[in-house]
């Protein structure tokens, strides 16, 4: 029982994580119709940002935040501004193709810059909280709590502001957002821009959780498909519904499954996503559209 | 008035003038070849003829979504020719579509507010999207639920009156009919009728059902292969035998 409440609080955790990797990569799905299959190397390329300042200027982890998600929005907006906004008039394939080159070229070239060695983020906050039997990391709660306003935060600019506004009109009637108005390369730019420094800020939110290397972001662009396709496009509560299923069943199965437990994490993510599409192709959860509509 | 001295009266002089243009979507080839037309302000202009005649595209050149290669478009004395969508709406003009333009996911109230994305004015958007909701009691009754679960009728409602957010000068109407029911159909031009006569709004629409359509019009133009080929009242063109035998089905 205890083994299992354990379980539960890592699973719950890691879906926080989870939960904020997501976002960025379901938006500009939903908003653009672009699959970016680089997304997991924005996560590294965030996580690495986070590593070297906090190794080499002594910065705490977290708080590399301030520099991580600015410097990531300037790159997204570079990126669709310059690369992604050629392609998005062409058929998906083209897009899918692109965004891979892109993540063999981001993943290879922060090889050759910091080598294959996987690295670790020291954070000052390592301790353990005790509630009876049940260990809760302090890093975790904090990557926990700072998805929660990470997410909230985005919400309330999504349903609030005027660039949230003409963000999600962008996303439902593409035709109807220009009659009215909306500057589309603007605002498919700057969704871009918030959605890679978003995710780059996942990789600071993780870096102090998890050994990084150059080579990680692949598993997490195929965790991001899954837990879209539970989440539908662009829904902030279905992220954090589907980012907390799939960390459950990672936690769960590297928890009661001897042996070969860690491993199946992976596989659970396939098996979520095969399933989810095959039985639920609209998604659980609801999301920016209806699905079919673009 | 310069206007009296020359003996036009400034009521006659148009709002909208398209003369003589030439656009389509390929360079090599014209869909519009020569289409030439005027609207007066406060009046209803339909426009009519077969599927293909190039109807659509000369509200799409009006509105920047095709080049217009040759020829003018002149609006409120100014050139806006190739003008892109948000010069058209600076200039005064807004559109409803033919196929759903609404953001099916936004509620009612916040589909009209769009309709306002360029003012910055929020005292102001609050002001219209009231007076819209005046003048359409059942977008009022509706104001929060999502536009796209409501009838395809109050979709169409929602549209024009997010056209009339912006205080229009002018409101191009695609086949405002389109995919409604007859009795839906026939609310819908009794309502346009209806706006133009309570607040003199200025109506440039493309009609499919070309009877209906120019029953509520002052005026009409028949294209026919990318060009003019009859115009003249609504109720001239209604009884033309001419275009009776070919648009209105005898």
């Amino acid at each position: 029982m205890d083994q299992l409440s354990q379980a539960a609080i890592n699973g719950v955790m890691l879906g926080g994580f989870y939960a904020v990797m997501v976002l960025g990569f379901s938006i500009i799905w939903g908003v653009m119709g672009v699959i970016n299959l680089a997304h997991g190397e924005f996560v590294m390329v965030g996580a690495y940002i986070t590593w070297l300042l906090s190794k080499q200027l002594g910065w705490e982890p977290f708080a590399t935040v301030i520099v991580v998600f600015p410097v990531m929005f300037a790159v997204g907006y570079a990126l669709q501004h310059g690369l992604i906004n050629r392609v998005i008039d062409r058929p998906y394939l083209i897009s899918l193709l692109v965004t891979y080159g892109l993540s063999i070229i981001i993943a290879n070239a922060t090889k050759i810059i910091f080598t294959a060695t996987p690295r670790t983020v020291d954070t000052a906050f390592s301790g353990f909280w005790r509630v009876g039997d049940v260990t809760v990391p302090i890093t975790k709660t904090i990557v926990l709590i700072a998805a929660l306003i990470i997410m909230s935060g985005l919400h309330l600019f999504l349903q609030y502001t005027r660039l949230g506004k003409s963000i999600r009109a962008a996303a439902q009637n593409r035709e109807a957002a220009r009659i009215v108005g909306i500057e589309i390369k603007y605002v498919y730019a700057i969704t871009f821009a918030i959605c890679i420094a978003l995710t780059a800020v996942a990789g600071t939110l993780v870096a102090p959780t998890q050994p990084i290397y150059p080579f990680m972001g692949p598993p997490l662009t195929l965790k991001a498909f899954a837990i879209t396709a539970m989440a539908g496009l662009g829904s902030i509560p279905g992220a954090l519904m589907g980012g907390i299923v799939l960390g459950l069943v990672e936690v769960l199965i590297a928890t009661f499954v001897p042996g070969v437990g860690t491993n199946l994490g992976i596989v659970s993510s396939f098996v979520i996503l095969v399933v989810v599409l095959v039985t639920r192709p609209q998604g659980l959860f609801g999301g920016l559209k209806p699905a079919g509509a673009h | 008035m310069i206007g009296d001295i020359m003996g036009v009266n400034e009521s006659e002089r148009p709002l909208l003038e398209v003369q003589d243009i030439y656009a389509g979507y390929r360079p090599d080839f014209d869909i519009l070849k020569g289409v030439s037309l005027h609207v007066k302000p406060r009046e209803i202009v339909c426009v009519i003829g077969p599927n293909g005649a190039g109807k659509s595209t000369v509200f799409k050149a009006l509105y920047g979504f095709v080049n217009v290669r040759q020829g003018r478009v002149l609006f409120d004395n100014r050139d806006i020719t190739g003008a892109r969508p948000q010069d058209a709406l600076k200039a005064g003009i807004t559109i409803v579509p033919q196929l759903r333009s609404l953001f099916p996911q936004m509620t009612v109230y916040e589909n009209l507010e769009m309709g306002m994305y360029l003012e910055r004015d929020k005292a102001r958007i609050k002001r219209r999207i009231d007076y819209i909701l005046d003048l359409f009691p059942r977008l009022a009754e509706r104001a929060k639920q999502k536009a796209g679960t409501m009838s395809g009728g109050e979709q169409r409602m929602l549209e024009i009156g997010r056209a009339l957010m912006w205080e229009p000068k002018l409101v191009l109407m695609d086949e405002p009919s389109a995919g409604l029911a007859p009795l839906i159909t026939k609310a819908i031009f009794r309502g346009i009728h209806r706006l133009n006569r309570e607040i003199g709004l200025t109506v440039l629409m493309i009609e499919q059902n070309a009877r209906q359509g120019l029953q509520i019009s002052d005026r009409g133009y028949v294209l026919d292969l990318g060009q003019n080929s009859y115009e003249g009242s609504g109720r001239e063109l209604l009884e033309d035998p001419n275009v009776r035998r070919a648009f209105l089905g005898g």
